[in-house]
């Protein structure tokens, strides 16, 4: 930590404001559908009125007659290439074939929105429809309609050929797999959760630019400038070098906005129309067109002996990815990869289906594949507890995983800090004292439950530039977005710490794929580690730079230097003796070695799998990140009359390594837990006949403020990562992962009932509750 | 479209009857959201917030007159809607969220005669009459001859609500609107609504409203006689509830299935009914 | 139809010419540019659109602007004075009440009117007032903090 010459605290570990605050608290800021180009014209998509049909022939002709339209695009008349995360399934505009209700079919740019949703109407499609599957098992039959007859040809599939409708089959195998008459107890059930919205409050919105030499800029709602940018460029068939990607304000993200959402179409919109148009779905468009969370059926069975130490798990775990693989078989492995939880079981045996059906298409969302596979193991272990006679938490505590424990696929656990947090919510919550179901008023009914869940943090490469202004300040350039998390803040904060500065002297640029260095994706649990890491070496390097030259201006040796306040650099013990980091920019300018920059670039390397102890297949990662763990507490009210379901209290400790922010970090966890609780209680899309029945935020309900408790606990643990910058790791996804089986734990624990279908209902809890009378 | 503020009755009536393709825009809570997504575009919008007859509320006999255009907001906050008009007060305070409350109106919910809003059940428990003005004159129209099906009501074409009354007698009855919704500020997945007075351990009034089980508010004059007269015991209480049960007829939506709203409706009455015993045991 | 309008928005007399079927959440983004108001829902459920009229939350989305020609309506926009930030917003800032921002200015709205009228409000006051807001970032807690602070007249928002 720093301490400015006016006394203000700064650096690493320190909850300085958000950077943006001004403009966010002001309505200052600026976010893609805020902005407004001369000439712009105004985009709308029309969506498929079936579910599985082969487009016979467009009829576009009234459409493209009406006064003020300027573009009517379809795949008959846009050449569009199939694109897709992993598998090169999917084309912006469907071509030949619809394969959901919604499907983008045509676009429209006008002059304005209302001419534009007039021209929409006036598009005629022929279909013939086929039929169609909306179930991942259904579909896996072998009379299921085939969804993706070319499948096998696809860019990047690696399901064998044989698996009806399947976009990937990932397997981990480890131990024995008959060891289940070994076991003295063993609990089996069906999990199933839903596809989640993730509901951020802006949709997604994007503006394409054209200009004289036929150079397109967007800018847009989006969790990288470079994977749009990629996956537009691939489907439009055109180079990077005529597209130009930059990100504004990002209104939420959450994993929706990641890969493309409409930017493809935006832009061949706006090269038909060639002028500029901005495309900003409706709520509806938006719920119905861009993806939610895999919606998946897991079969798990689990096996202990009397004494409580966990000897087997067998899951056999269903995602529905709808029509598009999108990101499906990545989330699919991480679910296979986190089905054990975080606890030693030394006989494993997970299958992950990825499958695809005729509904919206389902991807990344904060948690990405770990809330299913936790939601499951977690309820198991709650199950086998009660039929072990154990309390869960001891269940827990007697088969955690702790440092140099192996996780499921051989990699080691370095930063074991899962006791520390399980640790922390017990004494947190009081956990001894609690009863475990307590009588209220009425019939309600108050019951105490737990989870623990773990994430990896890192994937991917990152890279930053960091550079000495004249003036002796410091411009960060990372590709890393900033959807909400904080990202600008805690970089700035990592740069302020090295080098010695107040933020207020550290600017950043907004993400620019023309400028910017490559970032992956705010994704991940990734940034603060994978692109703080890059952000801190690189101003490293420019520290080092200017005790170079520092070194040579006072005469000084290096190692007698020290970066003071104020932006000066000087020498040990000789207050006199320093100099202002401009003088040192100047000097670097006008005179020695050339301008001070900073450059850092890296790929996280993936600690293999132990291909001796373990039998891994289809995976599409090759192994672990950085660990992270949580464990959870979550106290409810359930009323035994409606089921309604009230969460009174709620503590998530969480092990960060560092918190460069704790106040973000917090942010992180509030926020994580609030949306854990939507997926716990409320939140699910309902598809009635292939339609989604609730696509507005009137019918679909994401938690308000009176539908959660105001005493969430968030506690942070800070074992320091030996790998992160300042010893942190990444917090953004885990808050989420466990909140569901806590909740149900809980439930169960109330009432005695165990709700193996989230979201948990009021209808499903009194459903179990009546199974009981 | 066009559009226009009348500021009086005659004009208003003008409008009325030479256009046909009208709307009256009250709080636009409803006809607003219905327009953003192209429902409905009139060709005249008829704004009533300019006519003073329908605004305020005051007191002629017993009977609280509440203007068509009073917010949800300004009945919430209404301390003299006291014994069975508190029925409305507690309804209204529940009614989504308060920028919602704000601007939406007692008259324009009614109007709309959305089964899972809030107002149609809470005012026929409320016994409520509502007076309309029509071409040929004004007319008063009882409660439960105004909701006809799902969005219907009882108003002839070019028809307009201009007030709500509510008698606040019996003045020792207490209302309660329990509200039962996924989550806060949601519509009701069942509502129950229920003004009830007791003499002594006795029952001595009681009319009972549940909301989003059937086209239009729920009730059954049967169902109220089992109460009145009886202990409130639990067992008239669930005779009454299970011939509201009977009569039900609740839709499979995204806030309820059928059979769930089923298992409600007793349940809820019997948490009514039994809360509101209780506070009368105190008063 | 078109029609020429006078609105009162941050003490300010905006002359403008709408359509009649133009709500003000359209006027205020597309023909005045006063972006700070948003657009989660269009349909009155998010709270993102919330303004000040005469000193009540609405929906903007749900408000016809034509409607309006005598009220006074106050937007996010409307909040500062001259560039500095009311107390509420300080606090926003200062305890981090956001992430992406994008529910803030209703937020920050719907906090304005109530502590308008009720400078003290308990914390189910706060929760009760603030519901049809929704955040899916923040979890609430720092929001229902900023606003509890400032009611308790802690100076920390800097
Ligand atoms: C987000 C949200 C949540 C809501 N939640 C609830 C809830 O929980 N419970 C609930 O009960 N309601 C709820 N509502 C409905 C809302 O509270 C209003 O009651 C409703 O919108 C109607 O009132 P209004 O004044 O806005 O009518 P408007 O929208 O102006 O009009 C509605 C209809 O009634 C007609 N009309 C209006 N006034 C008259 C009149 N005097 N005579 C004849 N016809 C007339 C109009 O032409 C129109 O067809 C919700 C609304 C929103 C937007
Ligand atoms: S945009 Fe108006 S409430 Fe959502
Ligand atoms: S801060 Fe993102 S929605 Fe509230």
């Amino acid at each position: 930590m720093h301490v400015k010459q006016d006394g203000s605290k700064y650096g690493v570990g320190i909850s300085m404001p958000r950077r943006e605050s001004y403009e966010k608290v002001s309505g200052s800021a600026v976010y893609t559908d805020d902005m407004v180009l001369p000439g712009m014209l105004y985009g709308a998509v029309l969506g498929s009125d079936y579910a599985h049909a082969r487009i016979k022939s467009y009829d576009t002709k009234a459409a493209k007659a009406l006064k003020g339209v300027k573009a009517v695009i379809t795949a008959a008349d846009f050449d569009m290439q199939r694109c897709g995360m992993l598998i090169k399934d999917e084309h912006p505009l469907a071509r030949d074939k619809v394969r959901y209700i919604g499907e983008p079919v045509a676009a429209v740019a006008a002059i304005d929105m209302a001419t534009a949703n007039l021209a929409m109407q006036l598009i005629e499609i022929e279909y013939e429809e086929l039929d169609a599957v909306f179930d991942a098992e259904e579909a896996m039959l072998e009379n299921a309609p085939i969804l993706h007859e070319e499948r096998d040809s696809y860019d990047g599939i690696v399901a064998s050929p044989g698996l009806h409708n399947v976009a990937s089959y990932t397997r981990c195998q480890e131990g024995e797999l008959d060891v289940w008459e070994t076991c003295d107890v063993i609990v089996e059930g069906v999990y199933e959760t839903p596809a989640q919205e993730h509901m951020y409050i802006e949709p997604c919105s994007t503006i394409a630019d054209i200009d004289p030499m036929g150079k397109v800029t967007v800018w847009s709602s989006q969790q990288s400038v470079f994977i749009p940018r990629q996956l537009t460029a691939e489907a439009l068939g055109i180079p990077m070098t005529k597209l130009r990607f930059i990100t504004p304000q990002v209104g939420g993200a959450f994993g929706g906005k990641c890969g493309v959402t409409n930017q493809p179409v935006t832009v061949a919109l706006a090269l038909a129309a060639n002028a500029p148009v901005k495309l900003t779905y409706t709520r509806s468009d938006d719920m119905i067109m861009n993806k939610s969370r895999h919606p998946s059926r897991i079969y798990m069975r689990t096996g202990a002996d009397s004494s409580g130490k966990l000897i087997a798990r067998e899951a056999k775990i269903y995602f529905n990815t709808g029509a598009y693989a999108d990101e499906g078989p990545l989330i699919g492995s991480v679910a296979t990869f986190f089905s054990r939880g975080p606890y030693k079981i030394k006989n494993m045996n997970v299958e992950t289906w990825c499958v695809y059906t005729n509904r919206t298409k389902a991807g990344a969302f904060r948690g990405f594949g770990v809330p299913q596979a936790t939601f499951a193991g977690e309820s198991q272990i709650d199950e086998l507890a009660e039929k072990l006679n154990m309390d869960p938490f001891d269940l827990r505590m007697k088969n955690m995983v702790a440092t140099d424990d192996k996780w499921l696929g051989g990699q080691n656990i370095d930063h074991g800090t899962l006791p520390g947090c399980l640790k922390a919510v017990y004494e947190a919550s009081n956990l001894r004292e609690r009863p475990k179901q307590q009588k209220l008023d009425n019939n309600k009914w108050r019951g105490i439950g737990v989870s623990t869940s773990a994430h990896v943090s890192a994937v991917l490469s990152a890279s930053a530039v960091v550079k000495l202004n004249e003036d002796g300040t410091i411009t960060i350039n990372t590709g890393a977005v900033d959807i909400g998390e904080g990202a600008d803040t805690i970089l700035s904060q990592m740069a302020a710490e090295t080098l010695g500065l107040h933020p207020d002297d550290i600017t950043y640029t907004c993400t620019d794929s023309d400028t910017s260095p490559y970032n992956y994706q705010t994704a991940g649990s990734r940034t603060t580690y994978v692109v703080g890491t890059s952000v801190t070496q690189a101003s490293v390097q420019v520290r080092n730079q200017i005790y170079k030259h520092a070194s040579e201006m006072l005469e000084s040796a290096e190692s007698d230097l020290e970066i003071l306040p104020g932006s000066f650099v000087g020498v040990k013990g000789s207050p006199d003796a320093r100099i202002p980091f401009s003088a040192v920019a100047g000097r670097a300018l006008n005179q020695v070695g050339g301008p001070i920059v900073g450059m850092h670039s890296w790929l996280y390397h993936n600690t293999p799998f132990d291909k001796e102890t373990a039998m891994i297949e289809g995976f599409a990662l090759d192994g672990g990140g950085v660990f992270c763990f949580a464990a959870q507490v979550a106290v409810v009210d359930v009323d035994k009359d409606t089921g309604k379901v009230e969460v009174v209290e709620f503590w998530s400790a969480h092990d960060v390594g560092c918190a460069i922010n704790p106040k973000s970090v917090e942010g992180q966890i509030f926020g994580g837990v609030v949306q854990g609780l939507g997926y716990a209680l409320f939140e699910e899309l309902v598809w009635i006949d292939g339609q989604i029945s609730n696509p507005s935020m009137m019918d679909y309900k994401v938690p308000g403020m009176n539908d959660v408790p105001y005493d969430i606990h968030a506690i942070i643990l800070e074992t320091q990562e030996k790998t992160g910058p300042f010893g942190a790791r990444g917090v953004g996804e885990i808050p989420l992962n466990g909140v569901a089986p806590a909740i149900c734990n809980a439930i169960a624990s109330a009432t005695g009932a165990r709700v193996r279908t989230i979201p948990a209902t009021s209808e499903r809890v009194l459903q179990e509750i009546l199974k009981l009378e | 479209m066009n559009y226009v503020e009348p500021s009086s009755i005659t004009e208003l009536m003008n409008y009325v009857t030479t256009v046909e393709d009208y709307r009256c825009l009250a709080g636009g809570a409803t006809l607003v959201a219905m327009m953003n997504v192209g429902l409905v575009e009139p060709e005249l919008l008829i704004s009533l917030h300019k006519l003073d007859e329908l605004k305020g509320m005051r007191i002629d006999q017993n009977v609280i007159r509440i203007g068509a255009m009073t917010t949800h907001t300004a009945i919430t906050d209404e301390d003299r809607l006291t014994g069975n008009a508190s029925l409305v007060r507690s309804a209204a305070g529940q009614i989504a969220h308060s920028a919602v409350r704000n601007m939406g109106t007692i008259g324009g919910a009614i109007s709309h005669a959305d089964p899972s809003a809030d107002f149609p059940a809470a005012l026929t428990a409320a016994n409520a009459t509502i007076e309309v003005l029509g071409p040929s004159g004004r007319r008063v129209i009882q409660i439960d001859d105004f909701f006809v099906n799902y969005l219907e009501t009882s108003l002839t074409e070019k028809e307009i609500v201009m007030a709500i009354m509510v008698p606040l007698s019996p003045a020792d009855a207490i209302g309660h609107h329990l509200k039962f919704s996924r989550v806060d500020g949601d519509y009701a997945t069942v509502s129950v609504s229920l003004a009830l007075a007791m003499e002594g351990r006795i029952c001595s009034y009681a009319r009972i409203a549940v909301g989003s089980v059937a086209a239009v508010p729920l009730r059954l004059k049967e169902a109220d006689d089992i109460l009145i007269g009886s202990n409130l015991e639990e067992s008239e209480i669930a005779r009454a509830s299970e011939l509201l049960l009977k009569s039900s007829d609740p839709i499979d939506d995204v806030r309820g299935s059928s059979s769930y709203r089923k298992f409600l409706i007793p349940r809820l009455i019997r948490q009514a009914v039994l809360q509101s015993k209780k506070e009368l045991s105190y008063t | 139809m078109m029609e020429t309008i006078s609105l009162t928005i941050n003490n300010e007399v905006h002359t403008v010419l709408i359509e009649t079927r133009q709500t003000l959440l359209s006027v205020l983004r597309d023909k005045l540019f006063l972006c700070g108001t948003k657009n989660g829902c269009n349909h009155g459920v998010c709270g993102a659109c919330n303004v000040l009229v005469d000193g009540k939350a609405m929906r903007a989305c749900l408000l016809l602007a034509i409607t309006l020609q005598e009220r006074e309506i106050t937007t996010i926009e409307g909040l500062s004075e001259n560039g500095e930030l009311s107390l509420l917003q300080k606090a926003f800032a200062s305890h981090q009440a956001f992430q992406c921002g994008f529910c803030t200015s209703g937020m920050l709205i719907s906090a304005t009117a109530l502590l308008d009228h009720d400078s003290t409000p308990s914390i189910s006051k706060i929760r009760h007032e603030l519901g049809g807001n929704i955040c899916r970032c923040t979890g609430y807690v720092q929001i229902i903090d900023a606003v509890k602070s400032v009611c308790e007249g802690k100076t920390d928002c800097t």
